[in-house]
C-alpha cells in the first residue's frame, strides 16, 4: 500500500465516520475526533465512564497522522503511519467491524416505476493453510429471484449508484430465495470455485508431515506412552495439517435493476 | 485428498438475524473501505516475505532477510538459527515472527531468554517489530497475553510451570539455546514439553564440546531427525565436534540450522588493536605466588592439581580472590589435618602481607589514560568488588555487573554505564547476553582459559552497531601461568586480531572435548616447565594447523550452502 493510498483510506474512514477534518495536508492529516471514534480508537475507557458518571463535557480527542514522514513540518508532532504501523491496522480492524453488513438499493434516473431485484452478496477470503498460508479474496453475488451468480460483484456494483432508501418511483421484487438458503448456495459455489484447483501444496504438507511422523515415531520407539510423544504428535498435526478457511470480510443485499449487473 | 473447509458461520448468524430486525446497516464508504483494506492484508503467494513491507524503518541485512525466508519457506517454522556472534540472530528471529503473524500462523507466542535479555527483547519487539510483546511480571499474563517475553529460570518455576503447560504456543523463541545442550537438566525437560507448532532455537555456539549437545538441540526441534540416542552415540560417539565434518551428519544438521559466518556476510566490521601489558609482581605478591605454587592441596589427583592452579590464577587477579578460595577451603575440609589447616593459615599470613595490588594500578593508570568508557572483566568476584572500592579511591565511579543479578538491576546497571559511570566491571557470568556497543575500550584483568568465552567478552562490544574501532587491553603478570596462558596459547593463536567467530570455527575443526580442561591438564600435570611449553606448543600448532585447513577450505563444517 503506497502512503498516498494510505492517507486516502485514512481520510475517507474518517469522513465516512463523521469526523472533523481539521487539516489535509499531503504529508498530514489532524482529525478532530466524533465521541464515537474515540472510543472506537483511543482506548480510554476509563475517561468516557468517569464523564458519563459525572455528567462532564466531553471532550474528544484530536488526532495528528503523518503519511509523508520525509516532508512534514518537523516540528509536527504525530503518529507516523506506514502500512506496518499498529495505528493503521486498528483503523482496518475497526473499518471490518463497522462495515460487516449492508443493504442498499440502486438509484438510476428513471421516469417511471421499475421493479428492482434482490442480490446476496458475499465478500470472502478464503485462506490455504497448512505450515505455509495464502489468501484468496472473492465477491460473489446471487440473484435471489433466478438464482443466477455472478463473480467479481463488487467490481460491478461499486460504479453504480446506490442509496440506503428505496428511492422513488422502485419497488422491490420479493425473493424466490430466501436469504438462508441463499447463503448456503453461495457456501456451495465458493467450494466449487477452489474444488478443481492445484491443491499440491497441500499435499505437499502432508509428505512433510508422515516424514516428520515417521521420524517422531523412531525417536520415540518401545515408549508410545511417553507423554511427549502424545504433545509432539498434536503439534506436528497443528504444524502441518491443510486446512482452507472461509472467512466473511462482508457482504448483504442489494436492490439493483435488472441489466445493473 | 480430502482437506478440511471451514466457513465463517458467526458472519452467517448475524446478517440473518440483521435482515429479520431490519438492520443496523453499514455505511457504503466504510463498506468499500473494508473490502480494500482485506486486499491489501491479504497475503498473495505461499512463498516470498511480507514483513519487510510492513517494515519500513527497519533495514535488515541481506543475510538476515535470506535467513528469515529460508525458515518460512524451506524449514517449515523450525529452525536453529545458529549464525555467529553479532550478527543479528535477534533480528532473525524478529522478521520470522512478524512474517508468521502477518500470514495469521502465529498468534500466541513464548519467548524464553537469559533474565538480562527480556526487557531488551521486549523493547527490540515492539520498537523494531511493532509487536506487542509483553515482559512476564505476573503469573496470570501467560493466559491474557499473546506474545510474552520471559526468563527461562522464572518460567519453570512454580506456580508458572504449570499454567505454561497448559497453553498452546504457536511459536516458540529461545535464545541462548546451548544452554539446553544437555538433557538430563531441568530447564531441556521443560522446554521438551511445552506445546508448539513452531520454535526457533538461537544459538552463537551450536556445539560446545560434545557431539550429543547437537544431538540433543536438534531433538527438541524435530525428535528424530537425527535418530534416537541410542542410535546416534552408537553411530559418532567420541567423534567430538569433528564428526561435522560427516557428510551425512552434515547434510541433515543443515536442513534445520543456518549458520552464517561473519565472512560471508560482506559487512564491514571495525578492527580489533590489541595491546597487553606484562606486570611485575611486587616482592610481597610475590612471596603470595611462590607459597602457593609450593603449596599442595590433599591428596594428588586432578582436583587438587586444579585447585592449586585455581589459586595461581587468583594470584594474578587479587589477593581478595585468593584469600576468598582459601577461606572457603578452609571451610569445607572434612576432618582437615593441622597440618593442612596450618598451610592454609600460613598461605593466609602471606595474603595479609600484601599491601597493594600492581595489576590494580596499572588498570587505573589505563583508565585515566583512555579517559573514555572502559569495561573491566575479571573471573572472580572478589576482585571484581575489590576493583570497585580501588576505582572509588582514586575518583572513578564505576558499576558492577554479574549473571546473577535481577534482570531490573541488570538493565539499570547498563543505563548507569551508558549514562553515569566511567567503568563497568563485569565478572565472566555476567559476559553474556548485555550489549555494550557504545562502548570501545576493553580491559582483560584476568584470562579466562577458554578461548570461546574470551570470544563472548569482545562480542559485548564488538558487534553489530559498533562504530570505532574496539580496544582491547590485556594484562598479565610477569612468570606466572597466566604469562604462560597468554603467551603461549593466545599469542601464538593471534586470539585477539581474529574476527568475530573465526575461532569458534577454528575449534570446530580440533578434537579437543574441552579446551579449558586439556589446559588445566597440561598446566598441572606437567612435570617440568619444559615439559609445559612442549605440550603448549603442541596445542598452538594444532590450532594454527586448523586455522591453515580452515583457510584452504571454502566452505566451512556446517557453513550454509
Amino acid at each position: 500500500m503506497q502512503q498516498q493510498e494510505i492517507h486516502k483510506f485514512l481520510l475517507n474512514y474518517f469522513e465516512a465516520n463523521h469526523c472533523e477534518i481539521i487539516e489535509n495536508h499531503p504529508t498530514h492529516l489532524v482529525i478532530g475526533l466524533s465521541i464515537e471514534m474515540d472510543k472506537e480508537l483511543m482506548n480510554r475507557p476509563f475517561y468516557w465512564h468517569y464523564l458519563e458518571k459525572t455528567g462532564g463535557v466531553p471532550n474528544p480527542m484530536t488526532l495528528t497522522l503523518i503519511t509523508d514522514s520525509l516532508n512534514a513540518p518537523e516540528d509536527l508532532k504525530g503518529e507516523h503511519i506506514h502500512f506496518g504501523s499498529p495505528r493503521l491496522h486498528q483503523i482496518f480492524q475497526s473499518t471490518k467491524k463497522l462495515a460487516g453488513f449492508i443493504r442498499l438499493y440502486e438509484d438510476a434516473a428513471i421516469t417511471s416505476q421499475q421493479p428492482l431485484y434482490p442480490w446476496l452478496c458475499l465478500n470472502v477470503k478464503i485462506s490455504y493453510q497448512c505450515d505455509r498460508k495464502k489468501d484468496i479474496c472473492l465477491s460473489i453475488g446471487l440473484n435471489l429471484i433466478s438464482g443466477e451468480i455472478k463473480e467479481a460483484f463488487h467490481d460491478r456494483i461499486v460504479r453504480l449508484k446506490v442509496t440506503p432508501k428505496i428511492p422513488d418511483l422502485f419497488f422491490n421484487l420479493s425473493p424466490l430465495i430466501m436469504p438462508a438458503s441463499g447463503l448456503t448456495r453461495l457456501d456451495g459455489y465458493i467450494r466449487k470455485t477452489f474444488e478443481g484447483d492445484d491443491h499440491s501444496w497441500a499435499e505437499e504438507a502432508i509428505v512433510r508431515w508422515n516424514n516428520d511422523l515417521n521420524l517422531l515415531d523412531r525417536f520415540y520407539e518401545g515408549q508410545e506412552d511417553n507423554e511427549n510423544y502424545q504433545t509432539e504428535k498434536a503439534a506436528l498435526r497443528a504444524q502441518y495439517e491443510p486446512k482452507i478457511d472461509i472467512s466473511v470480510i462482508n457482504g448483504g443485499l442489494f436492490y439493483l435493476t435488472e441489466k445493473a449487473v | 485428498m480430502k482437506i478440511q473447509i471451514s466457513f465463517d458461520s458467526d458472519w452467517s448468524k448475524e446478517f440473518l438475524h440483521k435482515t429479520t430486525e431490519d438492520g443496523p446497516w453499514a455505511n457504503w464508504d466504510l463498506y468499500k473501505l473494508a473490502i480494500e483494506a482485506e486486499t491489501h492484508l491479504a497475503i498473495p503467494e505461499f512463498d516470498g516475505l511480507q514483513a519487510p513491507k510492513h517494515l519500513p524503518q527497519l533495514k535488515p541485512l541481506p543475510h538476515q532477510l535470506e535467513v528469515a525466508r529460508q525458515v518460512v519457506e524451506t524449514m517449515h517454522g523450525k529452525a536453529i538459527l545458529a549464525d555467529e556472534v553479532g550478527l543479528g540472530k535477534t533480528i532473525e528471529a524478529g522478521l520470522i515472527l512478524k512474517e508468521y503473524m502477518i500470514r495469521g500462523l502465529v498468534k500466541k507466542v513464548l519467548i524464553l531468554v537469559p533474565a538480562s535479555l527480556v526487557s531488551q527483547w521486549a523493547f527490540e519487539l515492539n520498537t523494531k517489530f511493532h509487536i506487542p510483546a509483553v515482559i512476564q511480571r505476573k503469573s496470570y499474563v501467560w493466559d491474557s497475553c499473546d506474545c510474552i517475553v520471559s526468563s527461562i529460570d522464572t518460567a519453570k518455576r512454580d506456580p508458572h510451570r504449570d499454567i505454561i503447560l497448559q497453553q498452546e504456543y504457536d511459536l516458540i523463541i529461545i535464545d541462548e539455546a546451548h544452554k539446553l545442550k544437555n538433557n538430563k537438566t531441568k530447564n531441556y525437560e521443560f522446554v521438551q514439553r511445552l506445546k508448539k507448532r513452531f520454535c526457533l532455537l538461537l544459538t552463537a555456539t551450536p556445539i560446545q564440546n560434545k557431539v550429543e549437545e547437537i544431538f540433543h538441540l536438534v531433538s527438541l526441534l524435530k525428535p528424530g531427525h537425527l535418530g534416537n540416542e541410542a542410535l546416534f552415540s552408537e553411530k559418532y560417539k567420541g567423534k567430538g565436534r569433528l564428526v561435522l565434518e560427516d557428510e551425512d551428519l552434515k547434510l541433515l544438521v543443515n536442513t534445520v540450522m543456518i549458520r552464517n559466518r561473519r565472512a560471508d556476510t560482506g559487512i564491514e566490521w571495525t578492527k580489533r588493536h590489541v595491546e597487553t601489558t606484562v606486570i611485575d609482581f611486587s616482592p610481597t605478591e610475590q612471596a603470595l605466588y611462590d607459597a602457593i605454587v609450593a603449596f599442595k592441596p590433599g591428596e594428588s589427583g586432578k582436583s587438587s592439581s586444579f585447585s592449586g592452579l585455581t589459586l595461581q590464577r587468583e594470584a594474578c587477579s587479587s589477593r581478595e580472590a585468593v584469600y576468598y578460595t582459601l577461606k572457603n577451603m578452609k571451610e569445607k575440609a572434612e576432618n582437615p589435618s593441622p597440618a593442612y589447616l596450618e598451610s592454609i593459615d600460613q598461605l593466609i599470613e602471606k595474603v595479609n602481607a600484601v599491601s597493594h595490588n600492581s595489576k590494580a594500578e596499572k588498570t587505573l593508570e589505563l583508565i585515566q589514560k583512555i579517559n573514555d568508557k572502559v569495561i573491566i572483566f575479571t573471573e572472580y568476584r572478589a576482585t571484581q568488588l575489590y576493583l570497585q572500592w580501588y576505582l572509588k579511591q582514586h575518583g572513578i565511579s564505576s558499576v558492577p555487573f554479574r549473571g546473577g543479578f535481577k534482570r531490573g538491576k541488570k538493565d539499570w546497571m547498563r543505563e548507569l554505564f551508558q549514562n553515569k559511570a566511567q567503568v563497568l566491571i563485569a565478572t565472566e557470568a555476567g559476559g553474556e547476553g548485555i550489549n555494550l556497543q557504545f562502548c570501545h575500550h576493553l580491559i582483560n584483568f584476568d584470562l579466562p582459559w577458554n578461548p570461546m568465552r574470551l570470544e563472548q567478552r569482545i562480542g559485548r562490544i564488538h558487534r553489530l552497531g559498533q562504530e570505532e574501532d574496539v580496544r582491547i587491553y590485556n594484562l598479565a603478570t610477569r612468570n606466572t601461568i597466566e604469562d604462560h596462558i597468554l603467551k603461549l596459547l593466545y599469542e601464538k593463536i593471534n586470539l585477539f586480531e581474529k574476527v568475530i567467530g573465526e575461532l569458534d570455527e577454528i575449534l570446530t575443526k580440533l578434537e579437543i572435548g574441552n579446551i579449558e580442561e586439556y589446559l588445566i591438564d597440561v598446566v598441572g600435570e606437567s612435570k617440568t616447565e619444559g615439559e609445559m611449553k612442549i605440550k603448549m606448543d603442541n596445542l598452538s600448532s594444532l590450532i594454527q594447523f586448523a586455522q591453515q585447513v580452515k583457510d584452504g577450505e571454502t566452505h566451512a563444517a556446517t557453513g550454509n550452502s
